[in-house]
């Protein structure tokens, strides 16, 4: 199953597929923590303290799937400065899922827009390669006009082949 | 299947529900998110071009948000009573007010992530201070 790389990609794909399938389409939120490095028994309170504060093992693991056509798209991180990002994403195709107003209205031309910005701002605050993003959203907005139906789901899983 | 709870209630649950796996140091929690449409069953009959003909032409009726949460354990836990299964509904009215307390609980209970990393720019910029004194 393959991951996007960028969570700006996830959630434009997502957001495609919600469209495409409204009814139908979940998005799962998957948080593991596993044990941090076993800590020697000699080790002091002070030393478990540090190997905690440095073996963090936990990583987040979010799905969008869709049960009738079998798309997947999925997205994985283990940076805290994520979650904040992530979960406001969350909220906003949950707002298309309910299907309100205000996103039902724009979604066409200004949720792309939209999109674009959340790249570059994403790539910007991060300090690292906005450039690869850009070509990528730019390329899949212009797919955005064909891909309004359900046919959306093939075309989204062709792509998916690719990457 | 468990009742849905309140908002409030759900927040108290996850935040417990983090709380413990913090403490057992792993575990999984899942988050789940998708449209309340108990009552459109008719709608899923319908073929795919059909389908795809009231997308285009009928916009999107309004309908709440489910969310779940759960901490995936097995089914023998599920015997022993282990397995907690929490849902909530939120009007599309609420999901704003929902989502800012949601990211909050989430950026708190997640705590086993990676901490944004300062030590390679602190590198830097000792290595840039020390390039300064020299000349």
């Amino acid at each position: 199953m393959p991951y996007y790389s960028k969570s700006e990609d996830w959630l434009h794909h997502s957001s495609l597929l919600l469209a495409a399938r409204p009814t139908t389409t979940r998005i799962s939120t998957n948080y593991h923590l596993s044990p941090a490095r076993r800590t020697p028994k000699s080790a002091t309170p002070e030393q478990v303290v540090e190997d905690e504060k440095r073996g963090k093992r936990g990583h987040l693991v979010i799905t969008t799937f869709d049960p009738k056509s079998g798309v997947s798209l999925k997205y994985k991180t283990s940076k805290a400065q994520e979650v904040g990002r992530l979960v406001q994403m969350l909220g906003t195709l949950a707002g298309r899922a309910a299907g309100r107003e205000e996103e039902r209205g724009v979604k066409k031309e200004e949720g792309d827009v939209e999109m674009g910005e959340a790249a570059a701002d994403g790539g910007a605050g991060e300090g690292q390669g906005s450039g690869i993003v850009m070509p990528v959203v730019a390329a899949a907005e212009k797919q955005v006009p064909q891909v309004g139906g359900a046919g959306g789901g093939g075309g989204k899983k062709k792509k998916k082949g690719k990457r | 299947m468990s009742k849905h709870l309140s908002q409030d209630e759900f927040f108290t649950a996850l935040t417990a529900l983090f709380t413990t796996q913090k403490q057992s140091q792993k575990g999984t929690i899942l988050l789940t998110q998708k449209r309340y449409s108990y009552d459109e069953s008719a709608k899923e009959t319908l073929s795919e071009q059909e389908h795809e003909e009231t997308l285009t032409t009928t916009p999107l009726p309004q309908a709440p948000i489910l969310i779940r949460a759960s901490n995936s354990k097995s089914k023998e836990a599920r015997n022993e009573g282990k397995k907690v299964k929490l849902s909530t509904i939120i009007q599309p009215d609420d999901l704003d007010s929902f989502y800012a307390r949601y990211a909050d609980v989430c950026k708190a209970g997640m705590s086993g992530l990676k901490p944004r990393d300062r030590t390679k720019r602190k590198a830097k910029e000792k290595a840039r201070r020390k390039m300064k004194t020299q000349a």
